[in-house]
């Protein structure tokens, strides 16, 4: 185990004060969240596969806490305790430790206790231009560290939504693709089933019992399917409710009895998550895809085409951006625009910095409403190497 | 016991524990406690140099991985769960038929529109849009839990651990679901869960271990082959 937390301390110090500087001048008040933090939290909303890299332990009251593994979630945190009722806008940066646990090593480029230095701005009811701001602030820190050859990646999960939304498709299966964007390989699968035009098992007592329910009558299902529990004896476990179990047998009702979905959606969609490339060619082809389907998302797109007009006007060179439709979907709170700030090489040591807009968390973390939310990392120790490297 | 040439480790109790010494005895090699009657070390009759030491299943899986013993009995549940690098760790000697048991994933039997694994997601969703947050599992198997998981593609969940009485979880509304070892299923039916179709994690029993950070030299080595030997003939 490294004796030292971080190597070059006084050069990473020295740059975080940099990148902290930028972002006090442009507003942003320093904050210090907590490094221990309930676990809760980021199990609820960020999922098994984080915390198998998070810290988590028990302390002797009993608690289950974790040692943060990344500093989004906890300055959220922060926001909500000064402001319960989410009314006040506020920006604030930071800059300290997060810990993940390694599985292949712990190593310069992925070291378990690494920097975060960042922003995260709450409430600003202005999306268009705080998803500007939040980019040019993260490229303006980068810069100010010297970085010079460096590369952004953009994404805009807002746009995916109101693809599947504009799709002929039933609501239930709409809920599906949009929860199933979280997992690529489930999604996929999901897309082959619908290309094969597949149904579901008509057979056995399960679509039995559908059968007798009634999709226009979701109280008399709920008696029908308590009818049922009672006969064979079934008590009601595992905090589900009636109401939840029966509005998936009418789900399955609603597929055993309509027509199969079209093929060609599943194509439309495989062709939408393929796209990438520069930010107005990617444009372009979203735009033919759109039209070849004979679907409406021109407010997402011109909603995206602005933001990249004004990055444009700030200075970013589009020419060398990425556009991927099916980038940001690794973590699960974000809901619109994502981006990254990336350096040559390879994996993750190539990723320096990141960020996106997260409207839903703070309402499910203890927001008594939905709140605009962006934000953005710099992994420190990569910046530093990068810059040591000449990029 | 300054004259061992080779340490066995062997669960002192549990259902394992009866089982271990019979199949010892079977072989020709009874297992003999030494010293005060609550002793942790014992040896094999008609066997010299051999120092059996008596511990936990759980225990044993940690002696293999050190080395602090050359060979164990334990479960292929608790290897698995607790080794990251099983096949760098162990080498599995003789499957002793003992011990069998399975690890699954068990829902209510009240949620009839839940079957397989690939259910498991959508109903993630569901509770999530219905509850805000997770379906929590409860399991003392959490990396086959995340590993089973994972391969299932089914990500919406989280593991609340649990050491004793995991099947009442549900019940009691700390769970929604578990990850647990089963014999018979009576347990599981007793408690008004149901094994999904394509939920069985592992098919395990006892296995005899050789740990392949302990020290092999030449006398070591012959103990083993005969320990090995006499299990497997008898």
């Amino acid at each position: 185990m490294a004796a030292e937390s971080a190597r070059k301390f006084e050069a990473l110090e020295a740059q975080a004060t940099a990148l902290l500087d930028v972002f006090k001048r442009a507003g942003y008040e320093q904050v210090a969240p907590s490094i221990i933090q309930p676990a809760d939290v980021f199990l609820d909303q960020i999922g098994e596969q984080v915390r198998s890299r998070t810290y988590v332990f028990t302390d002797l009251a009993g608690d289950e806490l974790c040692l943060r593994p990344d500093l989004t979630v906890p300055v959220s945190r922060l926001y909500l305790e000064r402001h319960p009722d989410a009314d006040t806008p506020a920006r604030y940066c930071y800059n300290g430790p997060a810990f993940r646990f390694q599985p292949d090593r712990n190593n310069q480029a992925h070291p378990r206790e690494f920097r975060q230095a960042g922003i995260e701005s709450f409430g600003a009811k202005d999306k268009e231009s705080a998803d500007v701001e939040t980019v040019l602030l993260a490229v303006e820190a980068v810069r100010s560290a010297r970085l010079k050859d460096f590369r952004l990646r953009f994404g805009d999960i807002a746009l995916f939504y109101a693809f599947i939304d504009a799709l002929a498709l039933p609501d239930r299966w709409r809920l599906k693709l949009r929860h199933y964007f979280w997992r690529p390989q489930a999604f996929h699968a999901l897309l082959s089933q619908l290309a094969r035009s597949e149904r579901p098992d008509a057979e056995g007592p399960v679509a039995a019992l559908a059968g007798t329910l009634d999709r226009d009558d979701p109280e008399k299902s709920e008696e029908l399917v308590a009818c049922h529990f009672d006969d064979k004896g079934l008590p009601l476990a595992g905090n589900r409710t009636l109401s939840e179990i029966t509005a998936r047998l009418l789900d399955l009702l609603g597929d055993l009895r309509a027509e199969p979905l079209r093929k060609e959606i599943a194509t439309v969609i495989d062709y939408f998550l393929a796209v990438s490339a520069a930010p107005e060619e990617a444009v372009e082809r979203v735009t033919m895809i759109a039209k070849g389907a004979c679907i409406d998302v021109a407010p997402a797109l011109q909603a995206l085409v602005r933001r990249f007009e004004r990055l444009e006007q700030g200075g970013i060179d589009l020419g060398k951006s990425t556009f991927a439709t099916e980038f940001g979907r690794s973590f699960e709170y974000y809901s619109g625009l994502v981006f990254q700030i990336e350096v040559g090489g390879e994996g993750d040591a190539s990723q320096i910095a990141g960020g996106g807009r997260y409207d839903g968390l703070l309402a499910h973390i203890g927001a008594p409403r939905e709140v605009p939310a962006i934000g953005a990392a710099i992994h420190t120790e990569r910046l530093l190497a990068a810059v040591e490297r000449g990029a | 016991m300054t004259s061992a040439k080779l340490s066995i480790g062997v669960p002192s109790k549990g259902r394992l524990k009866d089982q271990a010494a019979a199949i010892f005895e079977k072989a020709g090699i009874p297992l003999r406690n030494k010293g005060p009657e609550r002793g942790y070390r014992a040896a094999l009759e008609g066997l010299d140099g051999v120092e059996v030491v008596l511990t936990s299943a759980a225990e044993i899986v940690h002696e293999l991985k050190s080395g602090r013993v050359h060979l164990g009995i334990t479960g292929e549940d608790l290897i698995r769960e607790t080794l990251a690098d099983v096949d760098g760790s162990v080498e599995f000697l003789v499957s002793l038929g003992l011990g069998r048991a399975d690890v699954v994933v068990a829902v209510p039997d009240c949620w009839i529109d839940v079957a397989r694994m690939g259910d498991l997601e959508d109903v993630a969703a569901q509770f999530a849009r219905a509850h805000g947050r997770r379906l929590r599992v409860a399991t003392k198997y959490m990396n086959l839990t995340r590993r089973f998981f994972a391969a299932s593609g089914v990500a919406g969940y989280r593991i609340v651990e649990s050491v004793g009485a995991t099947e009442a979880t549900p019940a009691a509304g700390t769970a929604e679901l578990i990850v647990d070892i089963t014999t018979t299923g009576t347990t599981l039916r007793a408690n008004h869960l149901k094994v999904l179709e394509d939920g069985l994690i592992l098919k395990s029993q006892a296995h005899l271990f050789a740990s392949r950070a302990a020290p092999w030299d030449t006398s070591a080595k012959k103990l083993r082959d005969t320990i090995a030997n006499r299990l497997k003939t008898s």
